[in-house]
């Protein structure tokens, strides 16, 4: 005979499974949870790193891909070896830059910059770790810092080190507590011992992957070099028009800089690394790849661990219903019909489950998404994945015990006491 | 037995027999050694009669009950219920004829626990495919015919035991079955209420159903117009006592 359920078949299939599953909450409980933790893994990595991602993309396109720095090293260094010689490598230095700005006929921007990290101080409140670098005023347009109270420091100023600083709306929180970004101007901080003064507040650039980028202080690039200079190399940085002169200009600045560094044909090794935000999203998305797989990894554990646990159960409710089954079938249930029972049974058990999974999925999401500061983004897709995922999983585990519910014989089934 | 094979085919069922037993053997395979639990038995049942089925445990009689409600096949030989053949039917088309020919009473009801007797009497018709609406009156008469239409919305562990099994009789009678095939209705039940269910069943009778009771109770079977008696498989009497 076909396979036909008639709906009143689903429906009694449906109401029974509610029924059986309120009947036991307590065990319906347990039977939902291993679920309930996949899916919620599931939706949680999902709905998190959506976030992440449109942060990210966000803070990098802000220079888009029209900028890149040349540097002693990369970015990105992957073993000691590496290190050791690319610490061997000639600094990069100011003649370099003149060098690009003055050969570089697609370089639009040429900028300088040295980096480091200071302890800085207000009267008695300090602020560790902050980063201090020194920025040529050039850095100021590749980076697009905008400014919300008080003014640049001018070439002059730069030119013959002046003690002058911009920082970051962190150096106004942590030193400055409770007063306006305005009010701070013109006020005296000590970096390293030393007095600088606050010719401006930049505006703030937020938080990516809950690591705030304001915790900083600028100082003219002569004045960092002072500081910094004898113990590093600095970085230059470059920008084109538009990003279709993006490769150009890298490859007009290689050649450039291989022939300052003498490098022939043959070097392997350029003596100098190029970088652009690419590295960065590389770094990114390797880091993230790993987070989704190991949780992915979770996730399809805990809903193999879950769903053995259902599959569990279900035996159990079957051995427990087997007069159920027998009566059903004495009054005319088919195979097909108590086969379905059973499948709807686990079904709705797991979708429950990836139901409850979902929004704790996303309870989870928004919680950390508060903590580290990126933007909520619910995608309806996730949910669907994470339903379809419990209705499988519901499919799968259900399946042997609807089976063996089905081959009960209604004479040994009655014959239960 | 006269006038139920006019023609000596053996395969013409007269519109009287409703059922049709020819040469049941019930065999099951006990290791190496062969149990029979039902030899070459044969019997008609026409409609409307009123039969026991009585014996011993260990007789076939409860062999013989599952066969008649096509909850089991016979090994051998052939029976027809409403004209149609199902010893040879599979599980599913044995599932349909139980739905549509067959109104089990058991003896200890087997009602579902969680269900209102109203569900309980709808079951039967869920099977069938039968709108929900349609479902509601039917059972609804069913549970009138036995008088318990006030206790429609009540779950078995509320109603008294003779309650529950006419509960399990309006489920038995919902779908309209051609044979109410009761099973030991008053072994749980106390002499009061197995009274009360006898002279229900009685009432039935007369309303036109087929009844077919397997009990070992002399006084359950007394009730009966015609008493089948089975021993170590056999029929051993066949006889009309009103």
């Amino acid at each position: 005979m076909a396979f036909i359920p008639s709906f009143s078949i689903v429906f009694e299939s449906f109401r029974l499974a509610v029924g059986s599953l309120r009947a036991n909450k307590l065990r319906t409980m347990l039977t939902l949870l291993g679920i309930v933790v996949g899916v919620t893994a599931v939706i949680a990595v999902v709905t998190i790193i959506n976030g992440l991602d449109s942060t990210v993309a966000d803070a990098f396109s802000a220079q888009g891909s029209t900028a890149f720095s040349v540097s002693k090293r990369p970015l990105v260094i992957t073993s000691r070896e590496d290190l050791i010689r690319f610490n061997k490598r000639k600094d990069v230095t100011d003649q370099d830059a003149e060098a690009i700005e003055r050969l570089c006929d697609t370089c639009w921007r040429v900028g300088m910059s040295i980096n480091g990290s200071s302890l800085v101080k207000f009267g008695e409140n300090r602020a560790e770790n902050v980063s201090v670098r020194g920025l040529s005023l050039e850095m100021f347009d590749i980076e697009n810092v905008s400014l919300q109270a008080g003014r640049l420091w001018t070439e002059q100023e730069g030119r013959s080190g002046r003690a002058v600083c911009v920082i970051g709306t962190d150096i106004v929180e942590n030193l400055f507590a409770g007063r306006s970004p305005f009010s701070v101007v013109g006020e005296e901080i000590r970096v390293d011992g030393v007095p600088f003064r606050i010719t401006a507040v930049a505006e703030p650039f937020g938080k990516v992957l809950g690591f705030s980028r304001d915790n900083f202080v600028y100082v003219p690039f002569e004045v960092g070099q002072r500081m910094f200079g004898s113990r590093d190399s600095i970085v230059v940085h470059v920008q084109v028009r538009n990003s279709g002169l993006f490769e150009t200009a890298k490859d007009e600045v290689r050649s450039i800089m291989r022939n300052r560094r003498k490098k022939s044909f043959s070097d392997t090794d350029d003596g100098f690394s190029i970088d652009s935000q690419d590295a960065f999203i590389g770094i990114y998305q390797n880091a993230t790849s790993g987070i989704y797989f190991a949780t992915i990894g979770v996730a399809v554990i805990s809903l193999v661990v879950g769903g053995i646990v259902v599959m569990n159960i279900m035996l159990v409710s079957v051995t427990e219903r087997t007069k159920e089954i027998g009566l059903r079938k004495a009054v005319g249930a088919r195979q097909s019909d108590i086969l379905l029972q059973f499948m709807i049974e686990s079904v709705t058990v797991t979708m429950v489950g990836g139901a409850i999974g979902v929004f704790t999925g996303y309870g989870l999401a928004y919680l950390l998404s508060v903590v580290l500061g990126f933007p909520l983004l619910i995608s309806p897709s996730s949910a669907l994945l994470g339903v379809t995922v419990s209705f499988v999983v519901g499919m799968i585990s259900g399946s042997y015990p609807a089976w063996r519910a089905s081959r009960l014989s209604p004479i040994d089934a009655m014959r239960n006491e | 037995m006269e006038n139920i094979d006019s023609n000596g085919s053996g395969l013409s069922h007269p519109y009287n027999s409703l059922i049709k037993m020819r040469g049941i053997w019930k065999t099951y395979q006990m290791g190496n050694e062969q149990l029979h639990a039902l030899r070459e038995v044969s019997f008609d049942v026409r409609r409307g009669e009123y039969l026991a089925i009585i014996g011993p445990s260990g007789s076939g009689k409860s062999t013989l009950m599952n066969l008649i409600g096509c909850l089991d096949t016979p090994t051998k030989g052939e029976y027809w219920i409403n004209g149609e053949q199902v010893a040879k039917m599979s599980d599913d088309e044995l599932a349909r004829i139980r739905n549509k020919e067959i109104g089990f009473v058991f003896q200890t009801f087997n009602l579902l626990a969680r269900a209102t007797a109203l569900h309980n009497v709808e079951l039967p018709l869920i099977y069938a495919g039968i709108g929900s609406s349609e479902r509601h009156d039917k059972a609804v008469d069913a549970l009138n015919s036995v008088e318990l239409g006030d206790r429609i919305s009540h779950r078995p562990n509320e109603l008294s035991g003779g309650q529950r099994q006419r509960v399990a009789i309006a489920r038995a009678l919902v779908n309209h079955p051609s044979i109410l095939l009761a099973d030991e209705p008053t072994g749980a039940l106390d002499t009061h209420t197995s009274a009360e269910i006898m002279t229900l069943f009685e009432k039935l009778h007369e309303e036109g159903n087929t009844i077919i009771v397997v009990t070992h109770e002399a006084e359950v079977a007394e009730r009966a117009h015609r008493v089948i008696t089975i021993r170590d498989g056999e029929i051993e009497k066949d006889e009309k006592i009103r």
